[in-house]
């Protein structure tokens, strides 16, 4: 019985994985077509991808909208979270719940509403500007909730015993609060930001025009498959890969 | 001379509930001063109070004359030992314990020189460069302890320092406790729930009781002197009789007339159990146990130092005798219970 349930998960493992796996392998395929056997290897696909000025403008697009939404979340969703600790227990749990309502919005929707409210409500014009608000939408609650998880098990008298000791408010918060909740807020902005980055749906009915590095694959998919959309998508995928494991590893608070 | 600490009048209450009725209190310089009371009684309101963490509702706290009560802790020439330590969990002990000099630009050289005095003074010299996080739970206490010391405050305020260490941990620290206070001198208040702890600690005892101080003395006045059977109950173990007291002379409940000065009315007659003498003929007491009470033997208990004798009165009342012979008294004897009326405390039910 054990063996056949460590064959069932590595065998789901695998099926979960192997889509990842071939895409990568794709990219360092010399053929255009994706079949296998795979006859030779080579970066033309990396070189034709980076040198694509679509490419190079949706990467740029991508880079501007993640880190605009990386920075304002971090900020909001902090001041959000710090808020929320000062509340009544009840109070707080309450404001949280309806602050995250946008998470637990399905994309598509969240993307159909604020495309209504931007052009008919706000007359908000469509383009990057809207993307970055339209991103803060989901990412904010999801930093305010990482640091109010570390805020709930934080140790308030710690911040005490720095006033108690002569720190002004200020001093106290950039001491002990901010060193002591710091890698919440860093493991936060990289998760938003890794979220901001592989964003399709919200972005597509928010951005008008222009592409970011998503949109653009979609773009490429109409055109037919061939091994540059691969690079696309294995950068997205590096990207956010590496923002997600250096937040995660940042938010395990030792102490 | 005017007192370091002066509270008038100072009262607090959460939404309906009172935490600590309008009350005033004055405290001076040098004093080793316990707040003693049960859990939920209003001690850690009272001492954040002071210190600047909590704003009074009505009232005015002086701090060597000046009137602190809407200066911020930082304003205040108080420092804390906070119950959960509040230990800054990024820095080394050594600098846990700076921290404050560090704000108040102490000089680098006479600095490291005052914490090293303090990590003496707590005898953890050689872990100045400990993360906090490595530290034991008696080690933790010391280091908040140094920090707060570290800044010579003119009044130390200590939230139940001990609570979280063992026994045999919490008697090695009441020991340095008094050994510091010693040394260094200045005013200690110290909040504990523990009787055992204020006794063996404080010159000087404040009883709490839902939101009031119902009694503030010394530990031998609290002991011998209860001012209500709250207190009495509450200090060490003592035998309480019901009766009723008039004309110098108190009717116990089980019928027995005790001479007993004191009250009128429904009273409670004090007696601490190593006041008592057990014989089984009346005539074997000593002439100075005036008072004398039937009882049955329940239990004899031999302690080493001490035999417990637990006894039950005619009424039905608990008693307790504490002695230092057994005596060949066992379960079921009928003896004699006597005590110098010196030794009881009539108080008013
Ligand atoms: N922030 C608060 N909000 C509401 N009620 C509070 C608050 N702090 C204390 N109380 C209430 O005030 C009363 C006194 O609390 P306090 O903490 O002073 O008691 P304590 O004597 O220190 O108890 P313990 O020995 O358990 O620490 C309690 O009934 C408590 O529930
Ligand atoms: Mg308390």
């Amino acid at each position: 019985m054990r063996s056949m349930a460590h064959i069932g998960a590595a065998l789901t493992a695998i099926f979960m994985l192997s889509p990842l796996v071939i895409l990568v392998i794709f990219c360092f395929s010399e053929s255009p077509l994706l079949a296998f056997p795979i006859e030779g290897w080579s970066l033309r696909w990396f070189d034709k991808a980076f040198s694509d000025p679509q490419f190079t403008n949706a990467f740029r697009n991508s880079m501007i909208v993640t880190g605009a939404v990386g920075v304002t979340s971090t900020l909001t969703g902090t001041l959000a979270a710090l808020a929320l600790a000062k509340l009544p227990p009840r109070l707080a749990t309450a404001t949280a719940a309806a602050l995250s309502l946008p998470v637990m919005v399905p994309p598509l929707l969240l993307g159909v509403a604020l495309l209504t409210f931007y052009s008919t409500w706000i007359g908000l014009p469509l383009g990057l500007p809207a993307v970055i608000l339209s991103h803060l939408v989901f990412t904010q609650p999801l930093v305010m909730l990482m640091i109010s998880a570390r805020m709930a098990s934080f140790d308030h008298a710690a911040v005490e015993a720095a006033r108690d000791l002569g720190a002004s408010p200020i001093q106290s918060f950039f001491h002990v609060t901010l060193p002591m909740i710091g890698p919440s807020i860093t493991g936060g902005t990289l998760i938003a930001m890794a979220l901001s980055l592989d964003d399709f749906l919200v972005t597509f009915f928010t951005i008008g025009g222009g592409m970011t590095l998503p949109t653009l694959m979609w773009g490429m998919l109409r055109k037919g498959i061939d091994p540059s959309v691969n690079v696309v998508a294995v950068t997205i995928m590096g990207l956010s890969i590496a923002a997600t494991l250096i937040g995660f590893r940042l938010t395990r608070y030792r102490g | 001379m005017a007192p370091l600490v002066e509270l008038v009048g100072v009262g607090k209450g959460y939404g309906s509930a009172t935490a600590v009725h309008p009350l005033s209190l004055r405290i001076g310089e040098g004093e080793f001063v316990s707040i003693l009371g049960p859990s939920g009684c209003g001690k850690t309101t009272l001492l954040r109070m002071i210190g600047g963490f909590v704003t009074p509702d009505e009232g005015s706290i002086l701090i060597d004359g000046r009137d602190v009560t809407r200066k911020p802790p930082e304003k205040r020439a108080t420092n804390m030992v906070f119950q959960g330590y509040g230990l800054f969990p990024h820095m080394t002990v050594a600098q846990n314990v700076a921290y404050g000099l560090r704000i108040a630009r102490v000089a680098r050289t006479e600095r490291a020189r005052r914490v090293a005095e303090a990590l003496d003074l707590i005898r953890l010299a050689d872990l100045g460069d400990r993360a906090v996080s490595a530290l034991s739970g008696g080690q933790r206490q010391r280091v908040a302890l140094a920090r707060a010391l570290v800044m010579r405050p003119r009044v130390l305020l200590l939230d139940e320092p001990l609570s979280a260490l063992d026994l045999k941990l919490r008697l090695a620290m009441q020991e340095e406790f008094r050994r510091i206070h010693a040394q260094v001198g200045g005013t200690f208040i110290f909040v504990t729930h523990d009787q055992a702890e204020a006794m063996s600690l404080a010159s000087r005892i404040c009883v709490m009781e839902a939101g009031r101080i119902v009694q503030d003395g010394t530990p031998e006045d609290i002991y011998r002197r209860p001012a209500s059977r709250f207190v009495a109950g509450f200090i060490g173990e003592a035998n309480l009789f019901e009766g009723v007291g008039s004309d110098e002379r108190v009717r116990l409940s089980c019928g027995t007339v005790i001479p007993g000065a004191g009250a009128e009315g429904p009273i409670v007659c004090v007696v601490r159990p190593e006041a008592v003498t057990l014989a089984a003929d009346p005539a074997a007491l000593p002439d100075q146990c005036d008072a004398r009470l039937f009882a049955t033997v329940e239990d004899v208990v031999f302690l080493g130092p001490e035999v417990r004798t637990t006894l039950r009165t005619d009424s039905g009342a608990q008693a307790l005798a504490l002695s230092r012979t057994a005596g060949p008294l066992r379960p079921g004897d009928r003896v004699t219970m006597g005590w110098a009326t010196a030794d009881q405390q009539v108080i008013a039910a």
